[in-house]
């Protein structure tokens, strides 16, 4: 333990990423650890999402999928909550934490990146559910699940650039929050999260190119169902994207965001 | 001239606000109001103010309500940004002292404390070593781990202000900053320990309606009135000129009522 203890005085101490980290830390305890369930909520309502999903659609409506479906929905649901609940919690950041612009010297963009950690640490979680939902199914992984955290931080670059956008049209429009809704569930059934991605190599490639997500969740579920290599055009293509996003989500904040704090 | 020691430089700046009555800020009303002509109402909170503030100076800003007194705040940080001509800089760490930023009822006072005093600017090993002193210091040692959602008004604000003295910056800004802090012995106590560690060697600028704290500390004062600088020098200079201000707009105003 002592040596622990040496350790830790030999971090050096730095205010600013504590605060990111303590301002992710709370919301996430708070989001969970109020209610008796605790974190199981963070994988509940998922899997129930999952559970529903799989037995109206296997039963009822595909009719004889093969059994690693329920992979399948696992993998695109988590993703798309990840994506979802990340821009809803961005799109409100810089308004629910307007007490710290006002009050102290800090860089805006702090707290998003408290907000990415925050869903991030929940995506995290589910993830490791699924590694472990998954040998149930005897998904057989290889070296290309090293490749996983590059796709991950893919999805969190996204999120992050997307929050940067919705937050500075958020000032504006305070009604932001329905049209994001809807464009979420319209999102929610033209990604393949639900039905068969290969419709859209046969049917629908631009696809591919029109939202990012789509190759990230392709990708994900190749390393993470079928232990093959990634589509690297796919990889690079969202990548970007995603840096397109972020350079033009960070000019359009930087003009925008000093108006943060006035508009009530 | 901005002289070396200058850490706050205000030059021309005024504030003007768009204020759009009776409607929200939403889609819809934008481009109702897009088409159907805007019903903007412009408010000038702050005009043409320049001042500067000199390292180590404890400035106080009076003024009647609505007189732009805190917006002026907002735009020494420049948390609000000023309006095109206008001039403002900061120059060394600064942080409006609100107290209980980022408390949360659903947390623990240690939690809260932990929260606070990082927003403060307190890393978490200082934390650690002052956390027994912010206790004691709020009389809450038998409560450390109960949520705050179960604390009186005065406990969480005694909560707040023992963690408030710790914070770090080099030039602090408070607006009303003494609004009822705990019983009469707790006040005592806290001004003592105010004087000692937030007073020291720092730059302060200080909004309040309460004279004699102005009075007592402030090296100079100033006196806002319609978002303009009306008078500007030692405070035994500039009360007596708000006194007669507020007697007069009293006189005015119930002159308008009859």
């Amino acid at each position: 333990m002592e040596i622990i203890d040496k350790l830790y005085q030999k971090i050096p101490e730095n205010n600013r990423i504590e605060r990111i980290w303590i301002l992710a830390r709370t919301d996430f305890v708070l989001r969970y650890y109020g209610s008796s369930l605790g974190l199981l909520w963070a994988f509940l309502n998922p899997m129930f999402r999952i559970l529903v999903y799989y037995f109206v659609f296997s039963y009822l409506v595909f009719k004889n999928r093969d059994s690693s479906f329920i992979l399948y929905l696992f993998i695109g649901v988590i993703t798309w909550m990840f994506f979802s609940q990340g821009t809803k919690k961005g799109m409100k950041a810089l308004n629910s934490k307007r007490y710290l612009i006002e009050n102290i010297q800090l860089n805006k963009l702090d707290i998003f990146y408290s907000s990415v950690i925050t869903v991030s640490i929940g995506f995290c979680f589910n993830l490791f559910i699924y590694l472990l939902f998954s040998q149930f199914y005897h998904v057989q992984y290889n070296w290309h699940l090293l490749f996983a955290p590059l796709l991950i931080f893919n999805v969190i670059l996204l999120i992050f650039g997307a929050s940067l956008i919705l937050s500075t049209l958020f000032i504006f429009f305070k009604d932001l929050d329905h049209v994001w809704d809807i464009v979420l569930l319209i999102g929610f059934w033209t990604v393949p999260i639900i039905w068969d991605q290969k419709f859209i190599f046969e049917y629908y490639s631009f696809m591919l190119y029109t939202t990012p997500i789509t190759g990230i969740l392709i990708n994900f579920r190749e390393i993470f169902i079928y232990g093959n290599p990634l589509h690297w055009d796919l990889f690079f293509y969202d990548y970007a994207y995603t840096i397109f996003v972020i350079l033009f989500g960070y000019l359009f904040f930087k003009k925008f965001s000093p108006l943060a704090a006035q508009s009530k | 001239m901005i002289e070396k020691d200058h850490v706050i430089v205000l030059k021309n700046v005024s504030k003007t606000f768009s204020i759009r009555e009776n409607k929200q800020n939403t889609i819809r009303s934008k481009i109702a109001s897009f088409f159907g002509g805007s019903s903007m109402r412009k408010i000038c909170a702050v005009k043409n103010v320049s001042l500067k503030v000199k390292k180590g100076e404890f400035l106080g800003i009076i003024g009647r309500n609505g007189s732009g007194k805190s917006t002026l705040i907002h735009l020494m940080t420049g948390a609000y940004p000023v309006d095109k001509g206008g001039f403002s800089l900061i120059k060394e760490k600064y942080m409006r002292l609100s107290l209980g930023m980022g408390f949360n009822q659903e947390l623990t006072a240690r939690q809260n404390i932990y929260v606070n005093a990082s927003i403060m600017g307190l890393t978490f090993r200082e934390i650690d070593d002052k956390f027994n002193e912010i206790v004691e210091f709020s009389e809450l040692k038998n409560f450390v781990n109960t949520k705050i959602k179960f604390f009186s008004k005065g406990m969480k604000s005694r909560l707040s202000f023992a963690i408030a003295i710790h914070a770090k910056a080099d030039i602090f800004l408070m607006d009303e900053f003494f609004g009822g802090v705990g019983d009469e012995r707790f006040k005592s106590k806290a001004n003592e320990v105010f004087k000692q560690s937030i007073l020291e060697g720092r730059t302060i600028i200080h909004v309040s309606h309460g004279l004699g704290t102005i009075k007592q500390y402030c090296n100079r004062v100033v006196l806002m009135e319609e978002g303009k600088i009306y008078a500007i020098g030692p405070p035994e200079e500039v009360i007596p000129i708000y006194k007669e201000l507020s007697k007069q707009k009293k006189v005015n105003s119930d002159i308008n009522k009859s």
